[in-house]
């Protein structure tokens, strides 16, 4: 509920174009939110009907964070991530997590080369600067654990030698929801690792109703025009890092940290009475937000600003992004976390 | 106090770099000093003639009309009047008043000649210094009303120009430091708070501040025609002043007031006759104060400026009036009034602003006292009217006892079909005469002429007294009014050795002297509606508007030193000198102004002016229907209140990302940017209407 309210005036805001506060360039004269938005149109005609998760996507991109889609199958992951990568002009693959995917199958492999009498290294799919990692929890948790240091560090090292993966590096991992049969549920530890975790569901009756009658979104991949390519996404993550966050906001940031962990008594009675029926007071205290998360949390509200054009990040940004940020790393898994992070944003006054 | 203020307030910084430009005025600065103007000039039109009125208004009209054409063509080249011609003007405006009026220096061809001076000034205003100036002519101008009227209507009626007056000094001041200008909603509730915040010092200056025993200025006095008793009476003279029911003067009486046949307030005494009118001695000194028996009244009398030199006063004072009004009458040689040999009370000075003066008398209709000279003269035979001396001899005849006669003349005009009315016919040469034998309808001055003329013909000394007779209490006030339609005449007849009251007037219509005269006079007869006594909700609208302009006179204009002093003594004040007054007042005066600016300091370190504006609006919209959730960003918050009024979405646009880039942008504190991001917000906040206007259009 919330993050579409605020998709709807996010979307008002980066519609018109952004007068004296827009961001730009430093390469070019065209603003930075100018051409975020023409890619973000862009990305609505592939993916119908569903701004706010793709807004969400490309603000996670900008961010550097990695992306995570819960969601049943059939709803448009994969094509996110190739219509992504291909407005972005950044190279894509695909690994489709099985219950007997190795780490080797994810990283790369070095095979012996009768040749040149040397082990050669075949770089895994791992090796792009876009790459789907679909059913997630389908896989052991080995060869996830090696996708998530991957994420993490940026780095391949294997045989003793360490590879370095391509600058922008984004995953987008998807994750059937828990209670399907045959799936190995992500540790929070791990969970933690991703920056936005978002929900796509189904598309309303009018874009299922555009979708059915328009024939596969995927076709239509092929069509579309690159709008970026890796030196200017590279550009961009740093303007979004560059954009400027008070002190007061700095203040909200905190606030909501504070009351995720249920610190402050008037926030702490929001979540508390947030939290669903049987989780205590406790639990919710222990599993609040980490330190890394509120980081997190900067830098996609930061990356939502750009988005929006504006040169300093306001409160709606974090509220934007929150839900995403929050709602996977609270307890009580994505759907129930969502639930919260909702009362815990309306529990905390702008200070 | 306002200067102090707004220098305070003004941000210093942008200020100074934009000064330079600003030296010529903006349009919406020479819009307010327009309706300044206007305002300060509207009270005088009607002291003013029409076409000196007129004159001056046209000239602001014109130059709002090149304003406008300016705005409506900003490319053409601006209209200007040249200088000289604006001199020239001047000077035909100078010999035009100076024809109208027949004299320049004096107080009514002065104001005449300001009021339309300032409109040129206005005309040829151009640059910040011009505005400055304009704004203290204004003021000035403001002033000049208070020479007529010190009403509080007249104070009321320049409190518009005193809030313009703020709002064009606030425009001159912002135009100044170069920041945009204000809705004129803005400018006016500002100028309110800082008039508001100057009012506990003016009070406790009016109340504390030490008089002076006299004025340092007297109001410049012309001498207008004002209806009033004179010293001449003729025919239709008294019936005449009858028809206004403009006020003579008003009475506080200690205790209750005297009956109304007892209150004849005795005017001039007229003992000159020339056949047709009747006219008054010089005064001379020599009269004598009452003493001895009868009813006692002790009251006080606000008199209505009247040009004159008489005091009234009931029947005949037992002290001489004592005035507190004004000490530089007071204190001038020899008292301010006297007690004329005819038992006239005699200012020194013509009566040309209210006076107020305390009395005692003794309620009696004889006295003595006269001079072997004033007998000569008062018992002179008339001249002309031969029928009626000769009516007088023949009655003489039958009662040689003066009091005989006189109670058969009386009698006489009693049996006799004599009618009481407003409006007489006209006489001719022989007024008496033909008005005793032929029109037998008269006023009260056709009685007392003729009843005068019969005594002095039967050789009895009699003369012709002028003055009021009645009054009515002001229910609302407890005081009472005595109208120019009391006016009345009758007669003093010098009976046993002393001068005795007889009014014919009572003998034809005694209702005139128990009820008033509206219960006297046909119905016909034209009595002016708050002589009435069934004037309906009109008189007494008239009376309450009486009343409380009676107690702002007492009250407040009125506040002089010996009241000033009687209050100090209330207080306990009079322990100390009037410095140390001085001193604890300059005191309270710092520590007010200091309390405002430690309240403004306080304000601003709570919360920037962003914020507190921010805080604001959000209040007015809350009560507009909208209220902001406490967690609910500046930017989101906007945009819901421009899907609710979407007629000020660009203002609130404005107002949304004004505020969220002054408190969550980069810019620090003081910067220019900062200034204009906080302009932004306050005229962005400034478009949007009350929050019950926008609670209406709201859906």
């Amino acid at each position: 509920m919330c993050r579409a309210r605020y998709s709807a005036e996010l979307q008002l805001s980066n519609d018109e174009a952004p007068s004296a506060m827009t961001v730009r360039s430093a390469s070019n004269n065209v603003p930075t939110a100018h051409r975020l938005a023409a890619i973000l149109r862009q990305l609505s005609e592939i993916i119908v009907g569903k701004d706010e998760p793709l807004r969400l996507a490309l603000a996670c991109l900008l961010a550097r964070g990695h992306l995570l889609i819960e969601d049943i199958p059939g709803v448009g992951k994969s094509t996110l991530a190739q219509a992504l990568a291909t407005v972005l002009g950044l190279n894509y693959a695909r690994i489709q997590f099985t219950s007997d995917l190795l780490p080797a199958d994810v990283l790369g492999v070095s095979v012996y080369d009768a040749g040149s009498q040397g082990f050669r290294f075949h770089a895994g799919p791992i090796f792009h600067s876009v790459v789907l990692a679909d059913e997630i929890n389908r896989a052991p948790p080995k060869t996830q654990s090696a996708l998530l240091e991957a994420m993490e560090e940026h780095q391949v090292s294997q045989d003793g030698e360490t590879r370095k993966l391509p600058d922008p590096f984004f995953v987008i991992a998807t994750q059937n929801p828990v209670e399907q049969i045959g799936a190995f549920p992500l540790p929070e530890s791990q969970l933690d690792r991703f920056m936005l975790a978002i929900e796509l569901g189904y598309p309303d009756s009018g874009a299922e109703r555009e979708l059915l009658a328009g024939g596969d979104r995927r076709a239509r991949l092929a069509d579309i025009a690159a709008l970026a390519d890796a030196p200017t996404l590279a550009q961009w993550q740093r303007e979004a890092a560059a954009i400027h966050v008070a002190p007061a906001l700095l203040d909200y940031v905190q606030a909501l940290l504070a009351a995720s962990r249920g610190q402050p008594a008037s926030a702490a009675a929001g979540a508390a009475a947030a939290t669903p029926a049987g989780a205590e007071d406790k639990g919710a205290t222990r599993r609040g937000l980490s330190p890394r998360a509120g980081l997190m949390l900067l830098a996609a509200a930061r990356a939502c600003a750009l988005i929006a054009g504006r040169p300093m990040v306001v409160p709606e940004d974090v509220q934007a992004v929150f839900c995403a940020v929050a709602a996977h790393r609270l307890a009580g898994g994505a759907r129930a976390g969502t639930f919260q992070a909702q009362s815990l944003m309306r529990a905390v006054a702008l200070p | 106090m306002a200067a102090l203020i707004s220098a305070w307030r003004r941000p210093p910084a942008a200020g100074r770099a934009a000064a330079g430009a600003a030296s010529t005025l903006s349009a919406t600065q020479i819009g307010a000093l327009g309706v300044l103007l206007a305002a300060a000039q509207l009270p005088l039109v009607l002291h003013l003639p029409l076409w000196i009125a007129g004159f001056g208004l046209l000239l602001v009209a014109l130059r709002f009309a090149l304003l406008r054409r300016d705005r409506l063509r900003p490319y053409a080249k601006p209209a200007r009047i040249p200088a000289w011609a604006l001199a020239i003007f001047a000077l035909l405006i100078a010999i035009a008043v100076r024809k109208s009026y027949g004299y320049f220096l004096g107080r009514d061809p002065c104001v005449a000649f300001l009021f339309v001076l300032v409109g040129i000034k206005y005309l040829e205003l151009r640059t910040l210094r011009d505005g400055s100036l304009l704004v203290c002519l204004a003021l000035f101008l403001l002033v000049t009303p208070f020479f007529y009227d010190q009403s509080i209507v007249a104070g009321l009626a320049a409190l518009p120009a005193i809030l313009a007056a703020g709002a064009a000094l606030d425009a001159l001041s912002r135009g100044e430091h170069g920041l945009p200008a204000r809705s004129w909603r803005a400018t006016w509730t500002r100028t309110a708070a800082l008039i508001a915040q100057g009012l506990p010092i003016a009070a406790g200056l009016f109340l504390l501040f030490p008089r002076l025993a006299s004025p340092l200025w007297g109001l410049p006095a012309d001498h207008a025609a004002r209806s009033g008793l004179s010293d001449r009476m003729a025919p239709g003279s008294i019936s005449e002043l009858s028809l206004s029911d403009a006020v003579a003067f008003r009475v506080d009486f200690d205790g209750p007031p005297p009956p109304r046949a007892a209150r004849y307030w005795r005017g001039p005494v007229l003992s000159l006759f020339n056949g047709r009118e009747w006219r008054a001695l010089p005064p001379r000194a020599g009269g004598r104060l009452a003493s001895g028996d009868g009813p006692r009244v002790s009251y006080s009398v606000t008199l209505e400026p009247n040009d004159h030199r008489w005091l009234f006063a009931l029947d005949l004072p037992s002290a001489l009036p004592q005035i507190d009004a004004d000490p530089a009458l007071r204190t001038s040689a020899g008292g301010f009034a006297g007690l004329s040999g005819d038992g006239q009370l005699v200012t020194r000075l013509p009566v040309t602003q209210p006076l107020r003066y305390t009395l005692q008398s003794i309620l009696r209709d004889r006295h003595p006292g006269a001079s072997r000279g004033d007998l000569a003269i008062d018992s002179q035979p008339p001249p002309g009217n031969p029928g009626s001396v000769e009516f007088a001899r023949e009655l003489r005849s039958r009662h040689p006892d003066d009091r005989g006669y006189i109670t058969a003349v009386l009698k006489w005009f009693r049996d006799e079909p004599f009618h009481y009315t407003l409006a007489p016919p006209l006489l001719g040469d022989h007024p008496v005469d033909e008005f005793l034998f032929d029109t037998r309808s008269g006023f009260c001055e056709h009685y007392a002429s003729a009843f005068v003329v019969l005594l002095r013909a039967a050789g009895i000394p009699a003369r012709v007294v002028t003055g009021y007779q009645g009054g009515d209490i002001n229910p609302r006030g407890g005081y009472m009014i005595v109208r120019q339609s009391d006016a009345h005449a009758w007669a003093e007849a010098w009976v046993d050795g002393q001068w005795q009251r007889f009014d014919p007037t009572a003998a034809v219509a005694p209702s005139r002297i128990e009820r008033g005269l509206s219960s006297a006079v046909p119905a016909s007869d034209p009595v002016p509606l708050l002589a009435r006594a069934d004037g309906g909700w009109l008189k007494g609208v008239q009376l309450a508007i009486d009343a409380i302009n009676y107690q702002w006179r007492r009250n407040v204009i009125e506040f002089n030193r010996d009241r000033q002093r009687s209050l100090w003594r209330d207080w306990k004040l009079d322990a100390f000198s009037p410095w140390q007054i001085v001193a604890a007042v300059l005191l309270a005066v710092l520590g007010w102004a200091g309390a405002v600016l430690a309240w403004i300091a306080a304000r601003r370190t709570r919360g920037e002016r962003a914020v507190v504006l921010w805080d604001g609006l959000c209040r007015r919209l809350a009560r507009a229907g909208l209220p902001r959730p406490p967690w609910e960003g500046p930017i989101a918050y906007a945009q819901r209140a421009a899907q609710r009024w979407p007629q000020f979405a660009i203002a609130f646009r404005a107002i949304g990302e004004s505020f969220a880039a002054l408190r969550y942008g980069s810019a620090s504190a003081r910067t220019p940017e900062r200034t204009a991001l906080i302009a932004t917000l306050e005229r962005a906040i400034d478009v949007l209407p009350s929050p019950s206007a926008l609670r209406a259009i709201g859906k």
